[in-house]
């Protein structure tokens, strides 16, 4: 059974409010929930704002909110990391609130001063400022997570890796990015409680078929290394496995990484780098990869001099004798 | 290649049975369409269909079902059928359409992008994305399967050749019992006062939650000043989530608007069973589970009537046209007040479930799905 609206109580006011034929006090009720948004869908608001700024046509109405959506927006920000999309959240609620505040600004020059062009003008170079702060963020929109980029093979070293992690059986144990699976798959036959940290979402399938029959010895986390590396306590990790992101970082982000691993070993802990040779990385990788990565592999004895005045104790080269990667193998001073 | 070994035995391929393999972007438990298509998989094997449920992303809590799709790649058997569980934006949707298997596009219906708007640009770009990736590969599909009329026409004009309507399939029936911990808890609070209402769906904005509230706020204050609302979900959407418990404080309601969500089974079939009514004023409905299970559970329904609510609910409940706070309120009281109509909706109610074939909606669709499988 169908039933109209019964707004036909003794209580019910005699006046409407909306289109819908609402009573005031009801719409009233129901739009003190829709102040509770968050500063407006921002993207569309501005770059709808700044579309009507830009075309004379259009001054003269406000357009409804809803346009669409910039088709391109969702696949750039998906793999973004954390840090770059709260800075792009930021810039968000910046160009809202810009936008908001210029609409005010222009009704109230609208009903004042016939001739508003100063005022667009204005609000258009302050558009492309803010174009220009999201640009700095992010130039291209191309992360390194959407590049085919192949993890590094380090399964050499799996032998070699117990002996060079030391007694860590029951100790924690950061192995930081997981390649082919098989350093992590060496790390769990230690004995080791595992972070297994990797930005890839497929994280939770290698660690189910890394450690099968296990189930907690490994706690997956999705995201980014040195992010996770730095929220550990100092001194709290019997010894960190990277791979991975100490090829393709950056020198500053190389410099942050191996700071934050060193900070969270224990006295004595290990540190063991699984770096790419760089010929192998200049012959495998596609040259738009290889272009676009932040950065590329340092030489295996570069890394012992990094670890030395990072203040980690007799690092050892270990050069591959098959493969393409080499072994960095450090330690924190008891 | 990674995961459990691909349904049907062998290895790459070789030697196995052509399946029907069902492809979903998430697995997620306690989800409709997760719960959905982790029976039909139940349901496809206990035929003898060899089938497997391939993701793009894991979840952690079912990640021991799953496959990455891309590994579908390496296990694809000539005769294979690929079921695609449509109902959100997904990479699979474009590598699907790529596919020289037939494909079978099992429709949940998308929430269009404009609800999402105010709330969340990221998921309304997301759900924008999904309708223009299903328009991509609806003209190609083997054969498109809603939920309802509902979501068969949304099929349609996305430019599905061939459609047919098959509920779905992960309805419990005979119903849930109550968990008795949990019912003698709830008992003893509904005993104290009441009415209570009860609202069942994910804290989105299509759901439309906050006018549930703002009609509570109205009952309170005109015709049941004890009245109490369950709302059962998890948040979709934060922002969203956390206005109506913002909304709910800031109407004086705190203590009378509960939020719940994680339940048991049997958990949410005690909330059902003591409740006084459920009310669902969704903007935007492919099928209505909690429509399902309050009538299964004898509960009434108050629902506002978009999507498929009324092809749903029939004459099983009172559905309204417009729904004002007013309006919902004096529907609601009209109803309680009544305890004659309340008992004829409770019996409509149940009638109203065999009317949908839900008892034999599983073999519907795995039938469905073996008439495309023969003509591969």
């Amino acid at each position: 059974m169908t039933e109209a609206d019964g707004t036909t109580g003794s209580d019910a006011p005699t006046t409407t409010g909306d289109a819908g034929g609402l009573p005031a006090d009801e719409v009233e009720l129901l739009e003190a929930f829709e102040r509770l948004a968050p500063a407006g869908s921002f993207r569309w608001g501005f770059d709808d704002a700044m579309r009507r700024l830009s075309s004379p046509d259009e001054r003269g109405t406000w357009v409804e909110p809803w346009d669409g959506l910039p088709a391109d927006l969702w696949d750039r920000g998906r793999g973004a990391k954390a840090s770059e999309r709260m800075l792009g959240d930021v810039i968000a609620v910046l160009a809202q609130e810009l936008t908001e505040y210029s609409q005010r600004i222009v009704d109230d020059v609208r009903r004042t001063v016939p001739t508003d062009t100063a005022v667009f003008d204005a609000l258009r170079y302050l558009a492309a400022r803010v174009e220009r702060l999201e640009a700095a963020a992010d130039p291209l929109g191309i992360r390194p997570a959407d590049l085919a980029l192949p993890a590094p093979d380090a399964s050499a070293w799996v032998e070699a890796l117990p002996a060079w992690l030391g007694a860590v059986d029951g100790r924690p144990v950061v192995v930081g990015e997981l390649g082919d699976r098989s350093v992590l798959e060496a790390v769990v036959g230690t004995g080791a409680d595992v972070d297994a940290v990797d930005p890839r979402a497929a994280l939770s399938w290698t660690v189910r078929d890394a450690a099968p029959g296990r189930p907690g010895q490994v706690r997956a986390t999705v995201g980014d290394v040195v992010e996770h590396l730095a929220g550990l306590p100092a001194g709290s990790r019997s010894a960190v496995v990277l791979s991975g992101c100490v090829d393709r970082s950056s020198l500053d982000g190389k410099a942050t990484l191996v700071t934050a691993a060193a900070r969270a070993l224990e006295s004595g802990g290990a540190l063991v780098l699984l770096v790419t040779d760089q010929a192998a990385w200049d012959a495998d990788l596609e040259p738009p990869v290889r272009d676009l990565l932040p950065g590329r592999p340092f030489h295996a004895d570069t890394w012992a001099v990094v670890l030395a005045h990072l203040g980690l104790e007799d690092p050892e080269v270990h050069l591959a004798e098959r493969g393409s990667v080499h072994a960095v193998v450090a330690r924190r001073p008891r | 290649m990674t995961g459990p070994a691909p349904a049907g035995g062998g290895g790459a391929g070789g030697g196995r049975l052509p399946g029907i393999h069902l492809f979903v972007p998430m697995l997620h438990r306690r989800d409709a369409v997760g719960e959905h298509t982790r029976v039909l998989r139940g349901l496809l094997v206990a035929a003898g269909v060899p089938s497997t449920i391939y993701t793009e992303l894991p979840d952690p809590d079912t990640v021991d079902e799953t496959r990455p799709f891309r590994d579908y790649e390496h296990d694809a058997v000539a005769g294979d059928v690929l079921v695609y569980q449509v109902a959100t934006r997904s990479d699979m949707t474009r590598w699907l359409a790529k596919r020289p298997e037939p494909v079978v596009l099992n429709y949940h219906s998308l929430t269009p992008a404009v609800f999402f708007a105010p709330w969340n640009n990221g998921i309304a770009r997301m759900q924008e994305a999904a309708a223009r990736d299903l328009a991509d590969l609806a003209p190609r599909c083997a054969l498109g399967i809603g939920v309802s009329d509902f979501d068969v026409a949304e099929l349609r004009a996305a430019g599905c050749p061939s459609t047919r309507v098959v509920p779905v399939v992960n309805v419990p029936l005979p119903p849930v019992e109550p968990d008795p911990a949990a019912l003698a808890a709830l008992a003893r609070r509904t005993a104290a006062g009441g009415p209570w209402w009860l609202s069942v769906g994910r804290l989105a904005p299509n759901k439309a939650h906050q006018e549930t509230i703002a009609a509570l706020f109205v009952a309170r204050a005109t015709t049941a000043p004890d009245a109490h609302l369950t709302i059962v979900g998890g948040p979709t959407e934060p922002h969203y989530a956390a206005a109506l418990r913002r909304y709910a404080a800031d109407l004086g309601l705190s203590g009378a608007v509960e939020f719940t969500t994680r339940l048991s089974p049997g958990e949410l079939a005690a909330r059902y069973a003591t409740a006084d009514v459920l009310v669902m004023l969704s903007e935007h409905e492919g099928f209505g589970v909690p429509l399902v299970e309050a009538m299964s559970q004898g509960l009434p329904v108050v629902a506002y009537d978009a999507g498929a609510v009324a092809e749903i609910v029939g004459d099983a409940g009172v559905l309204l046209d417009r729904k004002g706070p007013r309006a919902v309120a004096a529907a609601v009281a009209a109803l309680l007040d009544d305890p004659d109509r309340r008992h004829a909706l409770v019996a409509a109610g149940r009638a109203r479930l065999g009317a949908l074939g839900l008892e034999h909606a599983g073999s519907d669709l795995v039938r469905a799905l073996r008439e495309v499988a023969a003509g591969a």
